[in-house]
């Protein structure tokens, strides 16, 4: 820098700086530079905020809208009626639970043999088809042409046989009788081979044979079906009602917005002619109030209707379902049972608190702002798109983001800081100078291939894996769904571990060597060393590398989203661990996935401005919270 | 001494077994995740390479790499033999055969030809960005290196950059779309409905309008400057700070100003470190695809991003196709069958081996600088 | 050249550290070249001689802390504590170094509470109760001559005390061990001359019960401090005997020039 002002301008010594340098600009030029990472970290801000602050009003009015066109009043009842049919679903999907438990060899069988017969129907269809086809379109049977198909057909057939799926609940005999009817079988026969009809039929006559001690419980089930029939009756009535007036507010809604702009263009115009015109239209797109005290009236003389049927469906629901037996003989059928008997008493409530909730109901209470927030930050639903009614709630995808970083961090956590204390403490050079490269190839793979690995590889195998009837024990398996929370985990695993492996190895690296010497001329041992001084001295380091890995794992979006699943539901927690192999949908991936679709400007497109604002907080706590332990590691 | 025959050990050393079930654990732990790795790629390459490579000269299969991307048409003609033909060979097949039965025709979309588009794509995307992020970050990097002091502007600074390298990239993609693509100013004569601002600028009737650029080349590399703008700012300074505070002295000391010295007697020296780190930049770039979704990236198109422009600078505000966008599409929205394998495992095998040939050379490049640079 | 430092007539004493034909290199480059040398128990021993004379090198072989150094290895010689060679295969390291404690040049206290500093090894060592734990950080730091600055804080970070504190609690955590012999590599290098005295009134008090040896690079530290003397140059024992016959009528010239200051 230059030297000092001297005090008198006059005396101009020539180590005086005159005016403003050269050097100076160059030193603002750089400092702007500088200063660039403060303008768009605020940009961010502020782009977010303003893309997204717009939401809570624009959802307000439509949960206005949702009231005092009667939906929510109509939701009362359709809540109800949800929980219904979803017992009754969790019942019969315990009576097919039962007997299918019951009759699982003959399942087995029939659905083995039905396998390997339809995996070779698809490698011959192709061809199979053509020569039908040939032979319909009239041509001569014995040309030359068909003699070729059939000669590819046979071909293929040989090629099917030996790659036909394997099948441990038929005996040997049974499979050769099988392979032997393909063999033999025309390229035109359309029936089943015999082996597959008879094992069907086996299948049938158990479930039959099976059935028929259920027979009290099937009476219970259809009775307690039967008994929703007038809830939906009126649920859908008043539906059609109330859809239309929606509709109405909502085109109010869109003319009064339209007018709007235009007096403001119209504020803006030069050319009077222009003006006049614009505001000329701004008057005819005023918007005649639409009727909204008619329907509601209609709406509110359903009132004892709707009261009356909860009370019956309540007495109903009460009467039939404690004739339900108290236990089954299958595991899994059991386990729905209790479910069925864990959600009895929530249905019975509810139903019993809707005649009071249906009287108490008023379409002109007002909805605060507040109702928005909370409403978003609390709601169990992210519904888009749909034409009852739009929900912004963010809980399903908090919790699939939260769980998905849960699974990833607990196979991450133990990987990543287990090989940082054995490359740092135990390796020689010669293993550090194969590990440390490998694992910074795992951190340059992009995570779009991470999720397409996920999607071709990894989701089938894992699929494939909880089949076997060795790992049948494992909460959750077999799963369900290929593509799921904890596949989605263990690939965010596979891409946090470089994240906490290298700074925690940083973290172990940094301790001074003194308190190793130290600790050794104590008479320390090698591991002693290892786990009472060092590593309890990096342990801040340790967690902060952890918190990092976190704050990753959060942001990342393509391999939960191709790999997630996508399913935007709270997951079922009465399958226990298990509830971690059902799909879900994440903040990332939602934004992802909706951003290009949704309208500029609407009230779903600023949802997920809302979302992203969310997850910028979230990542930047855990970002600093880290990096408030680094500053903490000694040295 | 009360017991010297004590120091004398009777048997294994103390804690032998305990040592040795530390040290196979953790050492599995450590080899597993090799193991996962090896597998991964051992995958990729198998099924990948065949996509590639040919066992006839020249051994590469250079209509993968070449060709522009197109849908591929499965059919079987009378036959029974089966064609699998990208879109432009079918017509051709139409014609040459006009009148013939086809059967099972099936379609499958972006799966057949090459991929020269999103590799095109992705390289413009790369060196755009890095263009912009290398230019200002280095400077800011110069900045806080050399001129910086203790003062708030710097602390905001340096938060800003802690701050900055947290965010997700989905976010990043939020930011960009939300000022790249539809907020930053345009001179335009006729500025579009949605513009935030339009000012005069008394040249024509050209306005400043604040209506973005639309998704483009352009607000792609923006916003993927803007990504990795401060893992160039942090790995620069570090380069800059690893150049001897001696050679700085001399120079100031023998009358040159402060950009004299930065110039001749710092730049150079970093400027290898510079670059080799900025390899490392690169592959994020390249392998990125969140912030690009509704900045840049298209999932078809045409042409390649210089072909059918009716001025040259439309290339910054025409859409183009990108690798890792292109990989999103064909493992989300086309079904896995044994047609798209070629596309698929062809694709991902290709961009996979670009962004470990960038990370290798980065490797290799740090380690030889590692060694020469000793001060 | 054998050198009995327990010729001295008035104290008639056992040795404690019996080195012969010493040998010591790092990697290919040697370090130690045949330093024979008995140390004599109950007694401060010191090492004094330029930078780089080997003189560290030499105590870290006293507890084979020298081992922690990738290619540092014994070319030739022995060094027998006890009557026990501790360079034989079967030695219990963690046991050698429990009996030979050791103290650093810069302070090392770990990021750890005095208490626990101090019942570190003990820990180790298997003790478990309470109060016996108590008994020993009490025993030690007492001995350490720390105890009345340190016993209302215990249980604060060591990391909180002034260096020369530090470093007294370096020594207790080593004497927790109740060792027989304390190595000290230049104790006194890191700390201001006030914490110096106190550190050497100490070493007054323990060599009651401790064989001590010292390595100084101040000489008025050695004739304040110890009884015998050994003077390194090169990797080479040049000459050892009574403090005072060193400082004042050395045999050797190379000794002498060093003692009066024409080199090191």
């Amino acid at each position: 820098m230059p030297p000092e002002e001297s005090p008198s301008p006059q005396n101009q010594h020539c180590f005086q700086r005159r005016g403003f340098s050269y050097d100076r600009a160059i030193k603002y030029f750089f400092a702007s530079n500088a200063g660039l990472t403060i303008v768009i970290l605020l940009l961010i801000i502020v782009f977010l905020l303003k893309e997204g602050l717009g939401f809570f009003p624009g959802y307000r009015r439509e949960l206005e809208i949702y009231r005092i066109a009667g939906l929510e009043f109509v939701d009362i009842s359709r809540r109800n009626l949800t929980a219904h049919e979803q017992l009754s679903s969790v019942l019969n999907r315990a009576y097919f639970a039962e007997i299918n438990g019951q009759c699982a060899r003959e399942l087995k069988r029939t659905r083995e043999a039905s396998a390997v017969f339809n995996s070779f129907s698809d490698q011959t269809s192709a061809t199979r088809d053509l020569i039908v086809n040939n032979q319909n379109s009239g041509l001569d049977p014995n040309s030359e042409m068909l003699a070729a198909l059939r000669k590819n057909h046979a071909i293929q057939k040989e090629k099917a046989l030996t790659s036909l799926p394997a099948t441990p609940h038929l005996t040997a005999a049974e499979r050769e009788q099988l392979l032997a009817s393909i063999r033999t079988r025309d390229a035109t026969a359309t029936d089943d081979p015999p082996l597959v009809t008879t094992l069907a039929q086996q299948y049938a006559a158990a479930q039959q044979q099976c059935a028929k001690p259920l027979a009290e419980l099937r009476t219970v089930i259809d009775s307690f079906e039967a008994a929703g029939a007038d809830l939906s009756t009126l649920v859908t009535e008043m539906t059609d009602a109330v859809t239309s007036t929606k509709e109405a507010l909502q085109n109010a809604d869109l003319l009064e917005q339209n007018r709007k702009s235009l007096l403001a263009a119209a504020a803006n115009a030069k050319d009077p002619t222009e003006r006049r015109k614009l505001l000329a239209d701004a008057h005819a797109s005023l918007a005649e109030k639409p009727d909204i005290e008619g329907p509601m009236r209609a709406l509110m003389r359903r009132q004892p209707d709707c009261s009356a049927t909860h009370t019956a469906l309540r007495h109903a629901c009460a009467d039939i379902l404690a004739r339900l037996p108290p236990s089954l003989s299958q595991s899994d059928a059991n386990r729905l049972l209790r479910a069925a008997n864990k959600a009895t008493p929530l249905l019975l409530d509810s139903l019993g608190q809707a005649p009071q909730q249906i009287t108490q109901w008023r379409h002109d209470k007002p909805v605060p702002l507040s109702d928005a927030i909370r409403s978003f930050l609390t709601g169990k639903d992210w519904v888009t798109g749909g034409a009852w009614q739009d929900f912004y709630g963010i809980l399903p995808l908090l919790i699939g983001s939260l769980m998905i970083s849960f699974v990833a961090l607990c196979l991450a956590i133990p990987a990543g800081v287990g090989a940082a204390i054995y490359i740092n403490q135990f390796a020689s050079p010669t293993e550090q100078s194969v590990v440390k490269p490998v694992i910074e190839f795992i951190a340059a793979i992009p995570s779009v291939v991470l999720g397409f690995i996920g999607i071709l590889i990894f989701g089938t195998v894992l699929r494939d894996l909880s089949q076997l009837d060795a790992l049948a024990w494992v909460p959750g398996f077999p799963i369900e769904e290929r593509l799921n929370m904890f596949t989605a985990g263990c690939l965010l695993a596979l891409m946090s571990i470089p994240t906490i492996f290298s700074l925690a190895e940083d973290a172990l690296n940094n301790v001074p060597s003194a308190y190793a010497e130290a600790s050794d001329a104590l008479g320390a041992s090698r591991i002693q060393t290892s786990f009472r001084v060092i590593i309890p001295a990096a342990f801040s380091g340790i967690l902060a590398a952890v918190l990092l890995g976190l704050g990753r794992v959060i942001g990342e979006t393509m391999v939960v989203l191709l790999v997630a699943g996508n399913r935007i539901k709270i997951p079922d927690f009465s399958a226990g661990l298990g509830s971690f192999f059902q799909p879900s949908h994440t903040l990332t991936g939602i934004i992802a996935q909706e951003l290009g679709e949704v309208p500029l400007g609407s009230v779903h497109y600023r949802a997920l401005f809302v979302v992203g604002i969310l997850l910028f907080g979230i990542v930047l706590g855990i970002n600093v919270t880290a990096h408030k332990f680094v500053s903490r590691t000694p040295n | 001494m009360l017991n010297p025959q004590s120091l004398i050990r009777k048997g294994l050393p103390k804690g032998h077994f305990k040592d040795r079930l530390v040290r196979v654990l953790l050492g599995a732990t450590t080899y597993f995740i090799v193991l996962i790795a090896a597998l991964l790629f051992a995958k990729i390459i198998k099924d990948g390479a065949p996509v590639l490579f040919t066992s006839q000269a020249p051994y590469v299969d250079l209509g993968f790499l070449l060709d522009k991307n197109q849908t591929l048409h499965v059919f079987d003609d009378a036959q029974g033999v089966r064609h699998q033909l990208p879109a432009s060979a079918y017509n051709d097949y139409l014609k040459q055969h006009e009148g013939a039965p086809i059967y099972n025709p099936q379609t499958f979309s972006y799966s057949g030809g090459g991929i020269v588009g999103p590799i095109v794509g992705t390289a413009l995307l790369t060196i755009g960005s890095m263009i912009l992020a290398l230019f200002f970050g280095v400077c800011a990097a110069i900045y806080l290196s050399e001129y910086a002091k203790q003062n708030p502007f710097i602390h905001a600074v340096r938060l800003a950059i802690l701050n900055l390298a947290g965010i997700p990239s989905i976010v990043f993609g939020l930011f960009g779309f939300a000022v790249f693509v539809l907020a930053v100013p345009v001179i335009t004569s006729t500025p579009s409905d949605r513009s935030l601002l339009t000012l005069p600028l008394f040249i024509g009737d050209y306005m400043l309008s604040f209506q973005g650029w639309n998704s483009s080349l352009m607000a792609g590399c923006a916003t993927l400057a803007c990504m990795i703008l401060p893992v160039i700012i942090t790995a620069s300074e570090e380069s800059l700070r690893a150049v001897p505070q001696g050679f700085r002295d001399a120079s100031l000391a023998m009358g040159a100003t402060r950009w004299q010295t930065i110039r001749k007697c710092v730049l150079p020296f970093s400027l290898p470190g510079i670059l080799t780190s900025s390899l490392l930049a690169i592959t994020r770039v390249a392998g990125e695809t969140a912030p690009i979704m509704f900045t840049a990236a298209v999932a078809a198109k045409d042409d390649l991003p210089w072909e059918s422009l009716a001025h040259p600078f439309d290339l910054l505000s025409s859409q183009v196709q990108a690798l890792p966008y292109h990989i999103y599409t064909l493992a989300a929205r086309i079904p896995a069958s044994e047609y798209t394998r070629r596309a698929q495992y062809g694709s991902v095998f290709v961009f996979l081996i670009l962004v470990m040939a960038l990370s290798l050379g980065s490797m290799v490049l740090r380690a030889k600088l590692r060694a020469k640079l000793k001060w | 050249m054998v050198t009995d430092l327990s010729d001295n007539p008035a104290a008639p004493m056992a040795t404690a550290i019996h080195i012969r034909d010493l040998c010591f290199a790092y990697h290919t480059k040697p370090a130690l070249h045949d330093v024979t040398l008995d140390i004599p128990t109950r007694q401060i021993t010191a090492f004094i001689g330029p930078s780089g004379c080997g003189k560290s090198t030499l105590l870290r072989c006293f507890n084979r802390i020298n081992d922690r150094i990738p290619g540092a290895h014994l070319t030739a010689g022995s060094i027998h504590i006890h009557g026990i060679e501790i360079n034989r295969p079967d030695i219990d390291l963690q046991e050698l170094r429990r009996r030979v404690g050791m103290v650093f040049q810069k302070y090392n206290p770990f990021k750890k509470s005095i208490y626990e500093n101090v019942v570190f090894s003990p820990r180790l060592g298997g003790i478990r109760k309470r109060a016996a734990l108590d008994e020993l950080a009490e025993t030690a730091l007492r001995s350490a001559a720390l105890w009345d600055e340190v016993k209302d804080r215990l249980h604060t970070s060591a990391l909180a005390l002034s260096g020369g504190q530090q470093q007294r609690l370096c020594i207790a955590r080593a004497i927790a061990n109740q060792p027989d012999i304390l190595l000290m590599d230049e104790p006194c290098a890191a700390l201001d001359p006030t914490a110096t005295l106190k550190i050497e009134e100490l070493l007054h008090q323990l060599k009651k019960h401790y064989t001590i040896v010292i390595v100084t690079h101040n000489m008025a530290q050695a004739t304040r401090c110890a009884d015998l003397t050994a003077f390194m140059y090169l990797g080479k024992l040049i000459e050892s005997g009574p403090t005072l016959q060193i400082f004042t009528t050395p045999n050797n010239p190379q000794t002498l020039a060093y003692i009066s200051g024409s080199f090191g």
